[in-house]
C-alpha cells in the first residue's frame, strides 16, 4: 500500500492476462507496476457474517476447485469456463473485475450475486463499491487505490453460470447468463454477460420469476414458464427497436440470433438452478 | 491393385481421435513397421520418426528467434495502420534521435529503385514508398539495439497519410479506380468444355462463401541478417523457398545472386509461404547499413498481419442434371479476394477453375473464375488453395441435387464419380489412379459412432464443452459426405525441378537437400529412401542453405514427388557404385544383387557381404535431378494438361448441433484417401490429423475478421483455433494404397487433401442435422440454429 501510494500512477499487476497483452502490444504504458504475487493474505478467502470475503489475487482455478464451488457455484462454473488451464492458472478475480471486459466470464455472476468490492487506499481508507458501480463506472478505483477483496454472500443454494462461445473448447463469450437463487429473501437474480459493455440485469423478469416459484416446497417450474422467462430476459437485454426514439426496422439476424440465445441461456441456467 | 486398410486393433497412443495401426499388406517382410524386432524402424514403409522429435517436444530445439550473434541489433517495422492511403511524407528524424537507434529504412535505402517483390507476379515494393494498400504494409524499419527501443523508434516514424476510402469487396473491385498500375483484375480464367448450350431436367443453384483462414503458424515470422564482408548478406531465416527469396532479395539489394545467401533454419509450423522477402528485405538493408548482426522477431499482431491467408471466395454454382442424377453441366462464377498484392493468386485461381465441378465426370462446364485486388490482408498459398473453396461448393450443389431428386446424397455422387481414363473440365485426362468410387464406398460402411443415449451421461461431450450450456434435448445429429481433390504438381507449365546428393563416407550416409522440411517430414523421408536404397542405417539431412541447388517451394507435398524422386535417384547412382566392383569382381552384372537388412546378397546366393564391410573407407557420391513430366498452362478457354498427380479423399463427419444455439460439435471425422504407396504410416496418420483439425477450423470457426479493410483484434483469443476439445475422433477408414506409376515409389502425397474435403463433409453434416441451408464458412451459430416456432 505504501507503494501504491507513494506512486499513485502505478498500476497493480497479479496475474497479467490482460494487463501484460496490452503492455506488449504497446496500448499501454504504465509509468510503474506493483506486483501483488507476494500478498499471501489477498490470495484466500475468509467468511464473515454470512459472507466470504474473497482475496482479490484468488486465480480461476483455485476458484474452479470443488471446495470452492460448493460455497459459490456460480462463481466456480464462471471461472472453469474462463479460458484454457494457463490463463485460469494466473488470472485473478480482481482482475477479472478491474480490466471490466465485456466477456470477462465472473462479472455477470458478481453482478448477479450483488458482490460488494473491498477497496482500501492509503489516503481515504477502506471503502466498499457495489460491483455495479464500478463497472457502470458510477464509482472509480482513485488513484492510489487497491481492490483488495470481494465481498460476496453465502446464499446456500444453486447458482448457475452458461455461456456460449465459438468452440467446444475454451473461447470469449459472445453472450453468458448467470443465475442466483436467494431463498432467504425469495428471490431470483441473473444478469447477463457479453453483450453489452457491463452485465445487464433483467429486473422485471427477475420478479416475475421468484413470484412463481414455490420457495417451500419443490421449486421447479413448469417448461413454458422457463421458456417465458428467457424470453422476457432476452427481450429486456436486447429490446427491439423503438422507432420513437429513432430506430426503424427489425434487428439484424446477428442480433436476433443474439436475443435467441440469451433466451436459450437463460431458459436453461434457471431449469438448472431449479432442478 | 486396389488394397484398402481397414481400422485395426488399437496400438498404444492415446490421442484425441483414436488410433489405428496400419500394418503394410503388400510390403515386403523386413521393411514393415513391427517386421524389425531386433533394430528401429528402418526403410520405407517403417513409421521412421522424425530426428529432431525429441529436441522439438523438450523445447531445446533452436527456431530462428532463438538465434543469437555478437553484436546482435534488434529491428522492428513500421507497418501501415490504414488499409488504403497515399503516403505524403515519411519523417524518419524522431526515430533517428532516439538514443539507441542505429539505423532507419525506408523505400529510398532500397539499392534498386522501383525494384518489386512477388513470388509469381512481382508487384510489390518492398517498403511503401507513395501508397499503401493493406493494414500491415510495411513502410520503414529501424535496428536498435533493444527490442523495445526499436519498436518505440519505428512507432515514432512519422508518416503523412492520406486516407482513401478502402476497397474491400471483391465485387466493387472491378468498377472501382485502380488500386495498383497493374489495375485490379489479377486475372480471369473463362473455362468453356464441351456444349455450353446442354442443359439438364434438374437445376439446382447456390451461393456460397468462404471465410479468410489464417494459416497461424505456431512460431511468428523471425530471422537473423548477418552482414558480409563482400558487400552481401546471409540471412537465418525459417524460409519454405529460400531460393525464390534469395533471388527476390538480391534483385531488390543490387546483389549478385551469390552475394546473398539464406540458410534455412527449424520451421516453427508452416502450411503457407513462409518468412516473405517483405520481412527478410528490411532485416538485409539494416545489416548492411549497420554492419552489424540484426534480428527480428515478429509479434503475433504483425503475423496475422502480414502472412498471406486463404482467398474469401464467393462462389455462385449452377449444375444441370438428368432426372437419373447424372450430370450434364455445370455453371459456376467464382470471385475471389486477391489482397493487394498478385503473388500466388493467379495460381490459386488456377486450381479452383480446374477443380470447380469436384471429383465428377462433368461432360459440359461454364466456369468463370476471376481473382481481385483489394485492400483487404493478403492472400496467398495455403494448404489446399482453390480447392477448399470449391470443395465447400460443389459438395453443397451435389447434396442440393440429391435433395432435389429425392435420392441419397451417397448415390447421387456414385452415379458421378470420376475414375483413372476420365476428363477433367480443363480437358486433361485423368492419367493417375482415381479411386473415388472405392473411396466413397470405404466412408460409406465405416461403422457410426454410437449416439449419446448409447453412452453413460458422464461420457457426453455436448456442442458447448463439458460443464457447458449444451443441452441434450436440443441437439441433433448429422452426418454428411463430401468427396474432393487436389493437385500435387504442375501447376500450369512451371518447371518443379529438384536436385539432391547423396553422399556416403563409411557408414554414415548424408542427404544434400534444398527441399525445406515444414514439418511435412521430408527429412524423415528422404532418410528412409537412402536407408531402403542403400541398406545403411545411419542417414543425415543436412541443414539447408542456398549454396546448394535449388529444390522450390515446399507447397502440395510436392517434396515427396520431386525431391524425393531426386534422392531415390541418387542414391541409386551411389549403390551402383557400390556394387558396380563387386559385381566384377563375381563377373555378373550389378542388377543381379541385392541389398537387404544392411547385406548384399546375389541372386544365387552364392555372393553375402555386408554393406558395412564394402563401404568400410570408402567415400561415394552421387547428384540427381528429378523432373516430372511437363505441363502446360490454361488457354484461353481454361483448357490444358496443366498439373502432374491428383490425390483425392472421401469424408464423412457426423456432428451434434444445439439447435437453439447453433453450436456445432464435430463427433467424428471418418477419412478414406488414395496414398499411392504409404512411405511412413505414422507419418501419414499425423499429417492427416493435422489437416482435419485444420479443416475443422476452417468449417466451423477460423476467420480473421476484417471492418473496412482494418483487421480486428489479430490475437488468438479472437482468432479460435481448434482446441483438443474441437478436434474429432478421428478414424482413417481406408488408405488406398494403388501405386502411381510415375511418382517416386508410386507414392502420392497426404497433407493437402484432408484439408479441402473435411470442411464441405462438415456443412453437410450440419445441413443435415438442422435441414438449413449452410451456405458459408466457417459455419456460423446463426446458421446452424433452428429457428423455432415462436
Amino acid at each position: 500500500m505504501a507503494a501504491l501510494a507513494a506512486q499513485p500512477a502505478a498500476v497493480p499487476v497479479a496475474g497479467g492476462t490482460d494487463l501484460m497483452c496490452g503492455v506488449n502490444a504497446g496500448r499501454l504504458r504504465p509509468a510503474a507496476l506493483i506486483g501483488l504475487g507476494r500478498l499471501k493474505e489477498l490470495r484466500g478467502w475468509e467468511y464473515q457474517d454470512g459472507h466470504a470475503l474473497l482475496g482479490a489475487c484468488l486465480t480461476h482455478a483455485r476458484m474452479g476447485r470443488p471446495d470452492f464451488a460448493v460455497l459459490m457455484p456460480g462463481l466456480a462454473a464462471a471461472a472453469r469456463a474462463a479460458g484454457p488451464p494457463q490463463v485460469r492458472n494466473a488470472g485473478t478475480l480482481g482482475g477479472n473485475i478491474v480490466t471490466a471486459a465485456a466477456a470477462g466470464d465472473t462479472l455477470p455472476v458478481l453482478a448477479a450475486l450483488e458482490a460488494g468490492l473491498l477497496v482500501s487506499g492509503a489516503r481515504k481508507g477502506d471503502r466498499e463499491i457495489p460491483v455495479s458501480h464500478l463497472l457502470a463506472g458510477r464509482d472509480r478505483l482513485r488513484a492510489g487505490e487497491l481492490l483488495t477483496h470481494v465481498r460476496v454472500p453465502l446464499l446456500h443454494a444453486p447458482q448457475t453460470f452458461l455461456k456460449a462461445t465459438g468452440r467446444t473448447g475454451p473461447g470469449r463469450a459472445t453472450a453468458s447468463v448467470a443465475v442466483v437463487l436467494d431463498p432467504a429473501r425469495r428471490e431470483v437474480r441473473c444478469a447477463v454477460g457479453a453483450i453489452a459493455s457491463i452485465p445487464l440485469r433483467p429486473l422485471d423478469a427477475e420478479r416475475w420469476v421468484a413470484s412463481l416459484v414455490d420457495w417451500d416446497g419443490k421449486r421447479g417450474l413448469a417448461p413454458d414458464v422457463l421458456t417465458a422467462f428467457g424470453e422476457y430476459v432476452a427481450m429486456a437485454c436486447i429490446p427491439d427497436p423503438d422507432p420513437e426514439r429513432g430506430q426503424g426496422g427489425e434487428l439484424p439476424p446477428a442480433m436476433l440470433h443474439l436475443r435467441r440465445t440469451v433466451a436459450a441461456l437463460a431458459r436453461r441456467g434457471l431449469g438448472r438452478a431449479l432442478s | 491393385m486396389t488394397e484398402p486398410r481397414t481400422e485395426g486393433p488399437a496400438a498404444g497412443g492415446g490421442s484425441v481421435g483414436g488410433t489405428v495401426t496400419v500394418t503394410p499388406a503388400g510390403a515386403a517382410p523386413g521393411t514393415a513397421e513391427g517386421a524389425a524386432p531386433d533394430g528401429p524402424p528402418h526403410g520405407i514403409g517403417a513409421s521412421v520418426p522424425p530426428a529432431d522429435a525429441e529436441a522439438k517436444a523438450c523445447g531445446v530445439y533452436p527456431y530462428t528467434a532463438d538465434l543469437w550473434a555478437e553484436g546482435l541489433l534488434w529491428a522492428a517495422v513500421l507497418r501501415s495502420p490504414h488499409p488504403r492511403a497515399r503516403i505524403k511524407g515519411i519523417d524518419t528524424a524522431p526515430a533517428e534521435a532516439m538514443p539507441g537507434v542505429q539505423a532507419v529504412v525506408t523505400h529510398r535505402d532500397v539499392p534498386v529503385a522501383g525494384a518489386t517483390l512477388g513470388r509469381r507476379v512481382a508487384d510489390r515494393p518492398p517498403l511503401a514508398s507513395d501508397a499503401v494498400r493493406y493494414h500491415g504494409e510495411p513502410i520503414a524499419a529501424v535496428a536498435a539495439d533493444h527490442p523495445d527501443t526499436a519498436r518505440l523508434a519505428a512507432a515514432a516514424i512519422a508518416v503523412d497519410y492520406e486516407t482513401q476510402e478502402a476497397v474491400t469487396d471483391p465485387e466493387q473491385a472491378f468498377a472501382a479506380g485502380p488500386l495498383h498500375p497493374d489495375g485490379n483484375v489479377l486475372r480471369h480464367i473463362p473455362l468453356r468444355h464441351g456444349d455450353a448450350s446442354a442443359v439438364g431436367e434438374v437445376v439446382v443453384e447456390g451461393l456460397y462463401r468462404i471465410g479468410r483462414q489464417d494459416p497461424a503458424p505456431i512460431g511468428a515470422e523471425a530471422g537473423l541478417a548477418v552482414p558480409r564482408l563482400d558487400g552481401g548478406v546471409e540471412l537465418y531465416t525459417a524460409a519454405t523457398d529460400p531460393h525464390t527469396d534469395r533471388d527476390l532479395l538480391a534483385r531488390c539489394l543490387g546483389l549478385e545472386a551469390d552475394q546473398v545467401k539464406i540458410y534455412v533454419t527449424g520451421v516453427p509450423g508452416a502450411c503457407a509461404d513462409r518468412e516473405d522477402p517483405g520481412v527478410q528485405l528490411p532485416l538485409a538493408l539494416l545489416a548492411m547499413r549497420t554492419g552489424s548482426p540484426v534480428k527480428l522477431a515478429a509479434t503475433r499482431e504483425e503475423s496475422f498481419l502480414a502472412h498471406p491467408h486463404r482467398h474469401p471466395t464467393l462462389l455462385r454454382y449452377r449444375h444441370h442434371a438428368g432426372r437419373d442424377g447424372k450430370l450434364v453441366k455445370v455453371e459456376a462464377e467464382l470471385l475471389m479476394d486477391g489482397g493487394a498484392y498478385a503473388d500466388d493468386s493467379a495460381e490459386a485461381l488456377a486450381a479452383a477453375v480446374s477443380f470447380a465441378a469436384g471429383p465428377y465426370v462433368v461432360p459440359n462446364a461454364v466456369i468463370d473464375g476471376w481473382v481481385v485486388r483489394t485492400n483487404n490482408p493478403p492472400s496467398g498459398h495455403l494448404r489446399g488453395e482453390g480447392a477448399l473453396q470449391v470443395c465447400a461448393a460443389h459438395e453443397a450443389q451435389m447434396d442440393r441435387l440429391a435433395a432435389e431428386l429425392g435420392l441419397d446424397p451417397v448415390t447421387v455422387r456414385e452415379r458421378n464419380v470420376l475414375a483413372t481414363g476420365d476428363v477433367l473440365p480443363i480437358g486433361q485426362t485423368v492419367t493417375c489412379p482415381a479411386p473415388v468410387r472405392e473411396l466413397l464406398a470405404a466412408v460409406k460402411e465405416a461403422p457410426l459412432p454410437p449416439l449419446p443415449k448409447e453412452l453413460p451421461p458422464e461420457d457426453w461431450l455436448l456442442p458447448g464443452g463439458p460443464e457447458g450450456a449444451g443441452e441434450p434435448g436440443a441437439v441433433r445429429r448429422g452426418v454428411g459426405y463430401a468427396l474432393g481433390m487436389v493437385h500435387m504438381l504442375g501447376a500450369e507449365g512451371t518447371d518443379e525441378v529438384s536436385t539432391a546428393t547423396v553422399k556416403v563416407e563409411g557408414p554414415v550416409a548424408t542427404v544434400l537437400c534444398s527441399a525445406v522440411d515444414t514439418g511435412q517430414g521430408f527429412a524423415t523421408l528422404a532418410r528412409q529412401i537412402v536407408q531402403e536404397v542403400l541398406g545403411v542405417d545411419e542417414v543425415r539431412v543436412a541443414p539447408v542453405d542456398t549454396d546448394q541447388p535449388p529444390a522450390g517451394p515446399g507447397a502440395r507435398g510436392r517434396h515427396t514427388w520431386v525431391s524425393g524422386g531426386a534422392v531415390e535417384r541418387a542414391a541409386k547412382m551411389v549403390r551402383t557404385q557400390l556394387l558396380q566392383p563387386l559385381a566384377s569382381k563375381f563377373g555378373m552384372s550389378p542388377e543381379l544383387l541385392e541389398i537387404a537388412d544392411g547385406k548384399i546378397t546375389s541372386y544365387d546366393g552364392v555372393l553375402s557381404t555386408t554393406v558395412a564391410e564394402e563401404l568400410e573407407g570408402k567415400e561415394l557420391w552421387a547428384t540427381a535431378q528429378c523432373r516430372p513430366h511437363p505441363t502446360e498452362p490454361l488457354d484461353a478457354t481454361g483448357q490444358g494438361d496443366a498439373f502432374v498427380g491428383m490425390a483425392f479423399a472421401a469424408v464423412r463427419a457426423v456432428v451434434d448441433v444445439d439447435v437453439e444455439l447453433g453450436t456445432v460439435r464435430v463427433v467424428e471425422v471418418a477419412l478414406a484417401q488414395d496414398v499411392g504407396k504409404l512411405l511412413n504410416p505414422r507419418q501419414v496418420r499425423a499429417r492427416i490429423e493435422a489437416g482435419i483439425t485444420q479443416g475443422v477450423g476452417a468449417a466451423l470457426s477460423e476467420h480473421l475478421r476484417v471492418a473496412r479493410g482494418t483487421v480486428r483484434r489479430p490475437d488468438f483469443a479472437d482468432y479460435a483455433l481448434p482446441t483438443a476439445l474441437d478436434v474429432p475422433h478421428i478414424r482413417i477408414v481406408a488408405l488406398l494404397e494403388e501405386r502411381d506409376v510415375v511418382a517416386p515409389f508410386g507414392a502420392k502425397s497426404v497433407s493437402a487433401v484432408p484439408v479441402v474435403v473435411t470442411p464441405a463433409a462438415i456443412a453437410a453434416a450440419v445441413r443435415a442435422a438442422t435441414g438449413r441451408p449452410v451456405n458459408r464458412l466457417p459455419i456460423r451459430p446463426q446458421t446452424a440454429a433452428v429457428t423455432g416456432p415462436a
